[in-house]
Protein backbone atom coordinates (compact mmCIF):
# COMPACT_ATOMS: atom_id res chain seq x y z
CA UNK A 1 0.00 0.00 0.00
CA UNK A 2 1.43 3.49 -0.91
CA UNK A 3 1.52 6.41 1.35
CA UNK A 4 -1.09 8.58 -1.22
CA UNK A 5 -2.66 7.21 -4.20
CA UNK A 6 -4.24 9.85 -6.88
CA UNK A 7 -6.32 7.33 -9.11
CA UNK A 8 -7.92 9.53 -12.13
CA UNK A 9 -8.92 12.43 -10.14
CA UNK A 10 -10.63 14.88 -11.84
CA UNK A 11 -12.30 18.51 -10.56
CA UNK A 12 -13.95 21.99 -11.65
CA UNK A 13 -14.73 25.16 -10.39
CA UNK A 14 -17.56 27.18 -11.97
CA UNK A 15 -17.12 24.69 -15.55
CA UNK A 16 -13.63 25.42 -15.40
CA UNK A 17 -11.02 22.38 -15.34
CA UNK A 18 -8.80 22.23 -12.73
CA UNK A 19 -7.67 18.72 -12.25
CA UNK A 20 -7.88 16.63 -15.32
CA UNK A 21 -7.26 12.84 -14.77
CA UNK A 22 -4.57 12.72 -12.10
CA UNK A 23 -2.88 10.04 -11.30
CA UNK A 24 0.01 9.37 -9.03
CA UNK A 25 1.22 7.30 -5.94
CA UNK A 26 3.93 8.38 -3.18
CA UNK A 27 5.55 5.31 -1.59
CA UNK A 28 6.19 5.62 2.31
CA UNK A 29 9.31 7.46 3.13
CA UNK A 30 9.45 8.98 0.34
CA UNK A 31 10.46 12.86 -0.23
CA UNK A 32 7.63 14.00 -2.92
CA UNK A 33 7.67 17.06 -4.74
CA UNK A 34 4.41 18.11 -6.97
CA UNK A 35 5.39 20.94 -8.96
CA UNK A 36 3.59 23.21 -11.53
CA UNK A 37 2.57 27.14 -11.86
CA UNK A 38 0.38 28.99 -10.10
CA UNK A 39 -2.79 27.85 -10.81
CA UNK A 40 -2.09 24.71 -12.19
CA UNK A 41 -4.08 22.67 -9.37
CA UNK A 42 -1.52 22.03 -6.75
CA UNK A 43 -3.52 23.30 -3.86
CA UNK A 44 -6.63 21.68 -5.02
CA UNK A 45 -5.06 18.19 -5.19
CA UNK A 46 -3.66 18.83 -1.16
CA UNK A 47 -7.26 19.97 -0.38
CA UNK A 48 -8.55 16.66 -1.88
CA UNK A 49 -6.15 14.67 -0.26
CA UNK A 50 -7.27 16.11 2.79
CA UNK A 51 -10.80 15.92 2.52
CA UNK A 52 -11.29 19.65 2.55
CA UNK A 53 -12.75 19.39 -1.31
CA UNK A 54 -14.61 16.82 -2.86
CA UNK A 55 -12.90 14.87 -6.21
CA UNK A 56 -15.04 15.70 -8.89
CA UNK A 57 -14.04 12.42 -10.34
CA UNK A 58 -11.74 9.23 -9.53
CA UNK A 59 -10.41 8.85 -6.01
CA UNK A 60 -7.64 9.80 -3.69
CA UNK A 61 -6.23 7.61 -0.79
CA UNK A 62 -4.21 8.94 2.28
CA UNK A 63 -3.10 5.74 4.00
CA UNK A 64 -5.37 3.65 2.68
CA UNK A 65 -8.08 5.80 3.92
CA UNK A 66 -10.71 8.78 2.76
CA UNK A 67 -9.50 11.85 4.89
CA UNK A 68 -12.93 13.10 4.21
CA UNK A 69 -14.70 10.78 6.46
CA UNK A 70 -12.20 8.98 8.36
CA UNK A 71 -11.83 11.36 11.53
CA UNK A 72 -8.94 9.33 13.24
CA UNK A 73 -7.02 8.78 9.59
CA UNK A 74 -6.79 12.35 9.90
CA UNK A 75 -4.29 12.33 13.29
CA UNK A 76 -1.70 10.19 11.38
CA UNK A 77 -1.99 13.26 8.93
CA UNK A 78 -0.01 16.23 8.99
CA UNK A 79 -0.60 19.91 7.22
CA UNK A 80 1.27 22.83 6.49
CA UNK A 81 -0.69 25.56 4.38
CA UNK A 82 0.96 29.00 3.72
CA UNK A 83 -0.56 30.92 7.12
CA UNK A 84 1.25 27.98 9.39
CA UNK A 85 -2.38 27.60 10.91
CA UNK A 86 -0.77 29.61 14.08
CA UNK A 87 -2.40 32.28 16.20
CA UNK A 88 -0.41 35.55 16.74
CA UNK A 89 -2.02 36.45 19.66
CA UNK A 90 -0.79 32.98 21.77
CA UNK A 91 2.64 32.11 22.50
CA UNK A 92 4.62 29.28 20.32
CA UNK A 93 3.76 27.02 23.14
CA UNK A 94 0.16 27.49 23.86
CA UNK A 95 -0.22 27.05 20.35
CA UNK A 96 1.30 23.99 19.91
CA UNK A 97 -0.04 22.54 22.95
CA UNK A 98 -3.57 23.67 21.35
CA UNK A 99 -2.97 21.59 18.42
CA UNK A 100 -1.91 18.49 20.79
CA UNK A 101 -4.85 18.59 22.67
CA UNK A 102 -6.74 18.56 19.24
CA UNK A 103 -4.49 15.82 18.26
CA UNK A 104 -4.35 13.94 21.34
CA UNK A 105 -0.56 13.98 21.79
CA UNK A 106 0.67 11.53 24.47
CA UNK A 107 3.15 13.99 27.06
CA UNK A 108 2.41 17.13 25.57
CA UNK A 109 4.80 19.07 27.25
CA UNK A 110 7.77 17.15 26.53
CA UNK A 111 6.89 16.77 22.85
CA UNK A 112 6.87 20.71 22.54
CA UNK A 113 9.85 21.44 24.28
CA UNK A 114 11.85 18.60 21.99
CA UNK A 115 10.44 20.33 18.70
CA UNK A 116 10.62 23.82 20.01
CA UNK A 117 14.19 23.09 20.85
CA UNK A 118 14.31 21.06 17.38
CA UNK A 119 13.63 24.37 15.23
CA UNK A 120 15.66 26.83 16.69
CA UNK A 121 12.71 28.21 18.99
CA UNK A 122 13.14 26.98 22.66
CA UNK A 123 14.14 30.42 24.08
CA UNK A 124 10.84 31.97 22.25
CA UNK A 125 8.31 29.22 23.70
CA UNK A 126 6.50 31.90 26.07
CA UNK A 127 6.60 35.11 22.89
CA UNK A 128 3.73 35.14 21.09
CA UNK A 129 3.92 34.14 17.44
CA UNK A 130 2.55 37.84 16.46
CA UNK A 131 6.42 38.90 16.91
CA UNK A 132 7.78 36.36 15.17
CA UNK A 133 9.80 36.58 11.53
CA UNK A 134 7.99 34.66 8.88
CA UNK A 135 11.01 32.21 9.00
CA UNK A 136 10.67 31.63 13.10
CA UNK A 137 6.61 31.45 12.29
CA UNK A 138 7.14 28.95 9.15
CA UNK A 139 9.46 26.67 11.45
CA UNK A 140 6.92 26.81 14.19
CA UNK A 141 4.27 25.74 11.34
CA UNK A 142 6.70 22.91 10.85
CA UNK A 143 6.54 21.91 14.21
CA UNK A 144 3.14 21.80 14.12
CA UNK A 145 2.36 20.29 11.35
CA UNK A 146 4.30 17.26 12.93
CA UNK A 147 3.56 17.87 16.38
CA UNK A 148 1.45 14.07 16.84
CA UNK A 149 4.30 12.69 14.95
CA UNK A 150 2.51 12.05 11.20
CA UNK A 151 3.00 9.27 9.21
CA UNK A 152 2.12 11.58 5.85
CA UNK A 153 3.07 15.34 6.12
CA UNK A 154 1.37 17.48 3.71
CA UNK A 155 3.66 21.22 3.11
CA UNK A 156 2.00 23.70 0.93
CA UNK A 157 4.84 25.82 0.02
CA UNK A 158 6.96 25.81 3.42
CA UNK A 159 9.42 27.95 1.22
CA UNK A 160 7.23 30.72 0.12
CA UNK A 161 8.29 34.23 1.49
CA UNK A 162 11.23 33.01 3.18
CA UNK A 163 14.60 34.68 2.28
CA UNK A 164 17.63 32.21 1.14
CA UNK A 165 18.79 31.68 4.32
CA UNK A 166 15.93 30.62 5.53
CA UNK A 167 14.84 28.63 2.84
CA UNK A 168 17.95 26.66 3.40
CA UNK A 169 16.44 25.85 6.94
CA UNK A 170 13.74 25.07 5.99
CA UNK A 171 15.25 22.48 3.35
CA UNK A 172 17.21 21.11 6.17
CA UNK A 173 14.49 20.81 8.58
CA UNK A 174 12.19 18.76 6.23
CA UNK A 175 14.94 16.46 5.54
CA UNK A 176 15.98 16.15 8.88
CA UNK A 177 12.57 15.68 10.02
CA UNK A 178 11.80 13.03 7.32
CA UNK A 179 14.83 11.20 8.17
CA UNK A 180 14.27 11.42 11.96
CA UNK A 181 10.50 10.67 12.59
CA UNK A 182 10.43 8.15 9.15
CA UNK A 183 7.42 10.69 7.33
CA UNK A 184 6.11 10.66 3.93
CA UNK A 185 6.30 14.49 2.96
CA UNK A 186 4.32 15.32 0.36
CA UNK A 187 6.03 18.77 -0.63
CA UNK A 188 4.18 21.43 -3.05
CA UNK A 189 6.80 23.98 -4.17
CA UNK A 190 7.61 26.18 -6.50
CA UNK A 191 11.30 26.05 -5.44
CA UNK A 192 12.61 23.50 -8.01
CA UNK A 193 16.22 23.96 -6.99
CA UNK A 194 15.37 22.62 -3.55
CA UNK A 195 12.88 19.78 -4.69
CA UNK A 196 15.89 18.53 -6.95
CA UNK A 197 17.39 18.67 -3.96
CA UNK A 198 15.28 16.98 -0.72
CA UNK A 199 12.96 14.96 -3.17
CA UNK A 200 13.07 11.35 -4.18
CA UNK A 201 10.02 11.73 -6.74
CA UNK A 202 8.53 14.15 -9.01
CA UNK A 203 5.44 15.18 -9.97
CA UNK A 204 4.85 18.33 -13.05
CA UNK A 205 1.48 19.38 -13.36
CA UNK A 206 0.33 22.11 -15.65
CA UNK A 207 -3.32 23.02 -16.80
CA UNK A 208 -4.67 20.44 -14.38
CA UNK A 209 -2.46 16.79 -16.38
CA UNK A 210 0.23 15.49 -14.85
CA UNK A 211 2.82 16.43 -17.45
CA UNK A 212 5.73 13.60 -15.68
CA UNK A 213 5.95 11.63 -12.79
CA UNK A 214 9.11 10.19 -12.21
CA UNK A 215 12.56 9.77 -9.59
CA UNK A 216 13.97 12.95 -9.73
CA UNK A 217 17.10 10.97 -10.50
CA UNK A 218 15.32 9.37 -13.88
CA UNK A 219 14.09 12.57 -14.90
CA UNK A 220 16.55 14.35 -14.94
CA UNK A 221 19.13 11.72 -16.72
CA UNK A 222 16.79 11.13 -19.29
CA UNK A 223 17.13 13.72 -21.81
CA UNK A 224 16.23 11.52 -24.84
CA UNK A 225 20.08 12.37 -25.84
CA UNK A 226 23.03 11.99 -23.61
CA UNK A 227 24.86 15.27 -22.91
CA UNK A 228 28.94 15.74 -22.34
CA UNK A 229 30.74 18.89 -21.26
CA UNK A 230 34.00 19.33 -22.45
CA UNK A 231 35.98 21.92 -20.64
CA UNK A 232 39.11 22.66 -23.30
CA UNK A 233 42.66 23.91 -22.01
CA UNK A 234 42.37 27.33 -24.29
CA UNK A 235 39.12 28.51 -23.78
CA UNK A 236 39.23 30.88 -27.24
CA UNK A 237 39.29 27.57 -29.05
CA UNK A 238 35.78 27.16 -28.00
CA UNK A 239 34.22 28.24 -31.10
CA UNK A 240 36.33 26.50 -33.42
CA UNK A 241 35.90 22.99 -31.47
CA UNK A 242 32.17 23.51 -31.63
CA UNK A 243 32.72 23.77 -35.29
CA UNK A 244 34.69 20.72 -35.61
CA UNK A 245 32.83 18.64 -33.44
CA UNK A 246 29.40 19.91 -35.06
CA UNK A 247 30.19 18.25 -38.21
CA UNK A 248 30.37 14.62 -36.67
CA UNK A 249 27.71 12.27 -37.54
CA UNK A 250 27.39 11.45 -33.96
CA UNK A 251 26.83 14.35 -33.08
CA UNK A 252 23.59 16.07 -32.85
CA UNK A 253 23.89 19.75 -31.49
CA UNK A 254 27.23 21.90 -29.92
CA UNK A 255 27.08 24.80 -28.00
CA UNK A 256 29.82 26.58 -26.63
CA UNK A 257 29.19 28.41 -23.22
CA UNK A 258 30.95 30.53 -21.36
CA UNK A 259 32.93 27.90 -20.00
CA UNK A 260 32.88 24.85 -21.89
CA UNK A 261 31.27 22.95 -24.87
CA UNK A 262 28.02 21.54 -24.68
CA UNK A 263 27.41 18.86 -26.63
CA UNK A 264 24.49 16.25 -27.50
CA UNK A 265 25.34 13.25 -28.98
CA UNK A 266 23.01 11.33 -30.78
CA UNK A 267 24.81 8.01 -30.01
CA UNK A 268 25.08 7.45 -25.87
CA UNK A 269 28.15 5.42 -26.87
CA UNK A 270 30.39 8.00 -29.38
CA UNK A 271 32.07 10.20 -26.22
CA UNK A 272 35.08 8.28 -26.85
CA UNK A 273 35.03 9.23 -30.40
CA UNK A 274 33.99 12.72 -29.73
CA UNK A 275 36.98 13.05 -27.50
CA UNK A 276 38.92 11.28 -29.85
CA UNK A 277 37.87 13.43 -32.87
CA UNK A 278 39.03 16.45 -30.60
CA UNK A 279 42.38 15.54 -29.79
CA UNK A 280 42.70 14.55 -33.49
CA UNK A 281 41.76 18.24 -34.12
CA UNK A 282 44.48 19.37 -31.85
CA UNK A 283 42.12 20.72 -28.91
CA UNK A 284 43.44 20.16 -25.64
CA UNK A 285 41.43 18.46 -22.92
CA UNK A 286 40.79 19.63 -19.49
CA UNK A 287 37.64 17.94 -18.43
CA UNK A 288 34.76 16.01 -19.62
CA UNK A 289 31.67 14.96 -18.08
CA UNK A 290 28.76 13.00 -18.26
CA UNK A 291 25.61 16.03 -18.17
CA UNK A 292 22.60 15.72 -16.89
CA UNK A 293 19.44 18.65 -17.05
CA UNK A 294 18.73 20.02 -14.48
CA UNK A 295 15.14 19.78 -12.77
CA UNK A 296 14.07 23.42 -13.58
CA UNK A 297 14.99 22.29 -17.46
CA UNK A 298 12.49 20.06 -17.38
CA UNK A 299 10.10 21.75 -15.68
CA UNK A 300 10.34 24.17 -18.33
CA UNK A 301 10.65 21.91 -21.13
CA UNK A 302 7.03 20.50 -19.66
CA UNK A 303 5.14 23.50 -18.41
CA UNK A 304 6.77 26.03 -21.14
CA UNK A 305 5.17 23.34 -23.94
CA UNK A 306 1.75 23.90 -22.04
CA UNK A 307 2.19 27.85 -21.43
CA UNK A 308 3.45 28.19 -25.86
CA UNK A 309 0.59 26.13 -26.70
CA UNK A 310 2.57 23.22 -28.09
CA UNK B 1 -9.51 16.87 28.27
CA UNK B 2 -11.98 16.31 25.90
CA UNK B 3 -11.58 18.23 22.14
CA UNK B 4 -14.44 20.16 22.61
CA UNK B 5 -13.24 21.57 26.39
CA UNK B 6 -9.53 22.03 24.35
CA UNK B 7 -11.74 24.32 21.25
CA UNK B 8 -13.48 26.31 23.92
CA UNK B 9 -10.74 27.09 26.56
CA UNK B 10 -8.33 28.26 23.60
CA UNK B 11 -11.11 30.31 22.32
CA UNK B 12 -12.08 32.00 25.62
CA UNK B 13 -8.40 32.45 26.20
CA UNK B 14 -8.05 34.62 22.76
CA UNK B 15 -10.86 36.27 23.48
CA UNK B 16 -9.34 37.40 26.70
CA UNK B 17 -6.20 38.44 24.57
CA UNK B 18 -8.30 40.98 21.86
CA UNK B 19 -8.02 44.07 23.42
CA UNK B 20 -9.92 45.23 20.49
CA UNK B 21 -13.24 43.28 21.41
CA UNK B 22 -12.76 43.55 24.79
CA UNK B 23 -12.57 47.40 25.03
CA UNK B 24 -16.48 47.57 22.61
CA UNK B 25 -17.20 44.74 24.99
CA UNK B 26 -17.19 46.79 28.33
CA UNK B 27 -18.33 49.96 26.59
CA UNK B 28 -21.38 48.08 25.64
CA UNK B 29 -21.54 46.63 29.12
CA UNK B 30 -21.10 49.71 30.73
CA UNK B 31 -22.62 52.25 28.85
CA UNK B 32 -26.01 50.53 26.92
CA UNK B 33 -27.12 49.68 30.67
CA UNK B 34 -26.57 52.83 31.69
CA UNK B 35 -28.10 54.73 29.52
CA UNK B 36 -30.81 52.16 29.85
CA UNK B 37 -31.43 52.60 33.70
CA UNK B 38 -32.75 55.44 33.51
CA UNK B 39 -35.62 54.73 31.79
CA UNK B 40 -36.13 51.98 33.42
CA UNK B 41 -35.99 53.99 36.94
CA UNK B 42 -38.35 56.18 35.60
CA UNK B 43 -40.85 53.85 34.40
CA UNK B 44 -40.62 51.33 37.00
CA UNK B 45 -40.90 54.29 39.72
CA UNK B 46 -39.54 51.87 42.15
CA UNK B 47 -41.36 49.12 41.65
CA UNK B 48 -38.98 46.09 41.79
CA UNK B 49 -40.91 44.19 39.40
CA UNK B 50 -40.63 46.75 36.52
CA UNK B 51 -37.29 46.76 37.53
CA UNK B 52 -36.63 43.54 36.58
CA UNK B 53 -38.68 43.39 33.48
CA UNK B 54 -36.48 46.06 32.20
CA UNK B 55 -33.47 44.89 32.86
CA UNK B 56 -34.71 41.12 31.55
CA UNK B 57 -35.97 43.08 28.56
CA UNK B 58 -32.39 44.41 27.84
CA UNK B 59 -30.26 41.65 28.42
CA UNK B 60 -31.22 39.42 25.67
CA UNK B 61 -30.49 41.95 22.91
CA UNK B 62 -26.72 43.11 25.22
CA UNK B 63 -26.41 39.38 24.95
CA UNK B 64 -27.17 38.60 21.42
CA UNK B 65 -24.95 41.62 20.60
CA UNK B 66 -21.52 40.14 22.75
CA UNK B 67 -22.24 36.62 21.16
CA UNK B 68 -22.11 38.32 17.71
CA UNK B 69 -18.63 40.76 19.00
CA UNK B 70 -17.29 37.63 20.30
CA UNK B 71 -18.01 35.45 17.16
CA UNK B 72 -16.29 38.10 14.92
CA UNK B 73 -13.32 37.06 16.55
CA UNK B 74 -13.29 33.20 16.87
CA UNK B 75 -15.31 32.45 13.74
CA UNK B 76 -14.86 35.03 11.15
CA UNK B 77 -11.01 36.05 12.03
CA UNK B 78 -10.46 32.17 11.99
CA UNK B 79 -11.68 32.49 8.38
CA UNK B 80 -10.04 35.62 6.93
CA UNK B 81 -6.91 34.28 8.35
CA UNK B 82 -6.99 31.08 6.69
CA UNK B 83 -6.24 29.13 10.04
CA UNK B 84 -9.71 27.33 9.74
CA UNK B 85 -8.50 25.15 6.90
CA UNK B 86 -5.70 24.03 8.97
CA UNK B 87 -7.92 23.14 11.72
CA UNK B 88 -10.28 21.23 9.53
CA UNK B 89 -7.27 18.94 9.14
CA UNK B 90 -7.58 18.17 13.01
CA UNK B 91 -9.16 14.89 13.69
CA UNK B 92 -12.21 16.66 15.37
CA UNK B 93 -15.61 16.66 13.14
CA UNK B 94 -16.78 20.18 11.69
CA UNK B 95 -19.82 19.77 14.22
CA UNK B 96 -17.71 19.75 17.35
CA UNK B 97 -15.09 22.55 16.08
CA UNK B 98 -18.44 24.16 15.43
CA UNK B 99 -19.56 23.79 19.34
CA UNK B 100 -16.15 24.36 20.81
CA UNK B 101 -15.86 27.47 18.68
CA UNK B 102 -19.57 28.28 20.02
CA UNK B 103 -18.99 27.34 23.32
CA UNK B 104 -15.60 29.25 23.68
CA UNK B 105 -18.19 32.58 22.12
CA UNK B 106 -20.66 32.06 25.44
CA UNK B 107 -18.34 32.22 28.04
CA UNK B 108 -17.25 35.69 27.42
CA UNK B 109 -20.45 36.86 25.90
CA UNK B 110 -22.36 35.74 28.95
CA UNK B 111 -19.73 36.92 31.63
CA UNK B 112 -19.68 40.51 29.44
CA UNK B 113 -23.65 40.39 29.62
CA UNK B 114 -23.79 39.53 33.64
CA UNK B 115 -21.87 42.72 34.28
CA UNK B 116 -24.14 44.72 32.03
CA UNK B 117 -27.14 43.24 34.35
CA UNK B 118 -25.57 43.94 37.15
CA UNK B 119 -24.64 47.77 35.80
CA UNK B 120 -28.34 48.18 35.02
CA UNK B 121 -29.44 47.14 38.67
CA UNK B 122 -26.92 49.39 40.31
CA UNK B 123 -27.94 52.42 38.14
CA UNK B 124 -31.64 51.99 38.30
CA UNK B 125 -30.87 51.28 42.09
CA UNK B 126 -29.32 54.44 42.08
CA UNK B 127 -31.36 56.87 39.94
CA UNK B 128 -34.18 55.03 42.30
CA UNK B 129 -32.54 56.42 45.30
CA UNK B 130 -33.38 53.02 46.98
CA UNK B 131 -31.83 49.94 46.72
CA UNK B 132 -33.47 47.41 43.89
CA UNK B 133 -33.52 43.62 45.13
CA UNK B 134 -33.23 41.32 42.03
CA UNK B 135 -36.29 39.20 41.56
CA UNK B 136 -36.35 35.56 41.47
CA UNK B 137 -37.38 35.69 38.25
CA UNK B 138 -35.02 38.16 37.06
CA UNK B 139 -32.44 35.69 38.44
CA UNK B 140 -33.82 32.74 36.57
CA UNK B 141 -34.03 34.48 33.53
CA UNK B 142 -30.12 35.59 33.83
CA UNK B 143 -28.96 31.60 35.09
CA UNK B 144 -30.92 29.86 32.39
CA UNK B 145 -32.77 32.16 29.33
CA UNK B 146 -29.53 34.75 28.73
CA UNK B 147 -27.12 32.22 28.36
CA UNK B 148 -29.48 30.20 25.74
CA UNK B 149 -29.67 32.73 23.77
CA UNK B 150 -26.77 33.83 24.00
CA UNK B 151 -25.46 30.08 22.81
CA UNK B 152 -28.05 30.16 20.12
CA UNK B 153 -26.71 33.62 18.57
CA UNK B 154 -23.18 32.77 18.76
CA UNK B 155 -24.08 29.13 16.75
CA UNK B 156 -26.63 30.74 14.17
CA UNK B 157 -24.00 33.88 13.68
CA UNK B 158 -21.08 30.96 13.68
CA UNK B 159 -22.58 28.84 11.37
CA UNK B 160 -23.28 32.21 9.12
CA UNK B 161 -19.67 33.22 9.39
CA UNK B 162 -18.47 29.65 8.45
CA UNK B 163 -20.59 29.06 5.39
CA UNK B 164 -20.45 32.56 3.81
CA UNK B 165 -17.85 34.66 1.90
CA UNK B 166 -16.33 38.28 3.71
CA UNK B 167 -18.73 40.38 1.82
CA UNK B 168 -21.89 38.17 2.74
CA UNK B 169 -20.90 38.36 6.57
CA UNK B 170 -20.46 42.31 6.43
CA UNK B 171 -23.90 42.50 5.08
CA UNK B 172 -25.91 39.92 7.12
CA UNK B 173 -23.65 40.74 10.37
CA UNK B 174 -26.00 43.44 11.67
CA UNK B 175 -29.17 41.53 10.01
CA UNK B 176 -28.45 38.71 12.12
CA UNK B 177 -28.19 41.68 15.13
CA UNK B 178 -31.72 43.08 14.10
CA UNK B 179 -33.19 39.99 13.37
CA UNK B 180 -32.81 38.69 17.13
CA UNK B 181 -33.57 42.11 18.93
CA UNK B 182 -36.83 42.30 16.80
CA UNK B 183 -37.69 38.42 17.81
CA UNK B 184 -36.90 39.15 21.96
CA UNK B 185 -39.28 42.57 21.31
CA UNK B 186 -41.94 40.84 19.79
CA UNK B 187 -42.09 37.86 21.47
CA UNK B 188 -41.58 40.16 24.71
CA UNK B 189 -44.25 42.51 23.79
CA UNK B 190 -47.01 39.82 22.62
CA UNK B 191 -46.33 37.56 26.04
CA UNK B 192 -46.03 40.32 29.03
CA UNK B 193 -47.47 43.26 27.17
CA UNK B 194 -43.89 44.71 26.95
CA UNK B 195 -43.43 45.46 30.86
CA UNK B 196 -42.46 43.60 33.72
CA UNK B 197 -41.10 40.13 34.12
CA UNK B 198 -43.61 36.80 34.16
CA UNK B 199 -42.96 33.18 34.49
CA UNK B 200 -44.92 32.78 31.11
CA UNK B 201 -42.77 35.62 28.78
CA UNK B 202 -39.28 33.43 30.55
CA UNK B 203 -40.87 30.78 29.63
CA UNK B 204 -42.19 31.40 25.92
CA UNK B 205 -38.39 32.96 25.82
CA UNK B 206 -36.64 30.21 26.77
CA UNK B 207 -38.61 27.27 24.71
CA UNK B 208 -37.77 29.89 21.78
CA UNK B 209 -34.38 29.90 22.65
CA UNK B 210 -33.64 26.16 22.54
CA UNK B 211 -35.69 26.16 19.72
CA UNK B 212 -33.18 28.72 18.14
CA UNK B 213 -30.15 26.72 19.48
CA UNK B 214 -31.39 23.45 17.82
CA UNK B 215 -32.14 24.96 14.44
CA UNK B 216 -28.09 26.72 14.69
CA UNK B 217 -27.30 23.19 15.54
CA UNK B 218 -29.11 22.08 12.53
CA UNK B 219 -27.87 24.88 9.90
CA UNK B 220 -24.01 23.84 11.45
CA UNK B 221 -25.19 20.39 10.37
CA UNK B 222 -25.23 21.18 6.63
CA UNK B 223 -22.30 23.29 6.53
CA UNK B 224 -19.71 21.25 4.52
CA UNK B 225 -15.40 21.83 4.41
CA UNK B 226 -15.90 22.86 0.89
CA UNK B 227 -18.20 25.66 1.34
CA UNK B 228 -16.00 26.85 4.36
CA UNK B 229 -12.84 26.81 2.07
CA UNK B 230 -14.38 28.12 -0.84
CA UNK B 231 -15.66 31.22 1.09
CA UNK B 232 -11.79 32.01 2.41
CA UNK B 233 -10.56 35.39 1.28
Amino acid sequence: MNAVEVRGLSRSFDDRDILRDVSFTVGHGEIFGYLGPNGAGKTTTIRILLGLLAPGAGNVRVLGRDLAADDDARARVGVLFENNGLSDRMSAADNLAYYAGLYGVEDPAARIDELLALVGLADRRDDPVGTFSTGMKRKLGIARAILHRPEVVFLDEPSSGLDPGAQRMVRDLIVELSRREEMTVFLNSHHLDEVQRICSTVAILAEGRIRAFDSVENLTAASGRPAVTVALTDPGDRARACETVGSLPFVAGCDADDDALRCTLADPAAIPDLVAALVGAGFRIEEVRRSSRSLEEIYLEHVGRVEGGA
Amino acid sequence: MSTLSVIARREVRLALRNRGVLITAFIFAIWFPVMTALGIAAAAGGDAAAVAGGIAAITLPVGVFMGYIFCSDAFLREKRDGTIETLLCAPVSLQRLWEGKALGVVVPAYLTTLLAAAVSMGAASALADAPIAAEPLLLLHLAAVVPVWIAAAAGLIGAAQLALGMRENQILGFAFIFGFIFLIGGIQAVVSGGSGISATAEAVLAVVGLALLALARFIAGKVTKERIVRTIP
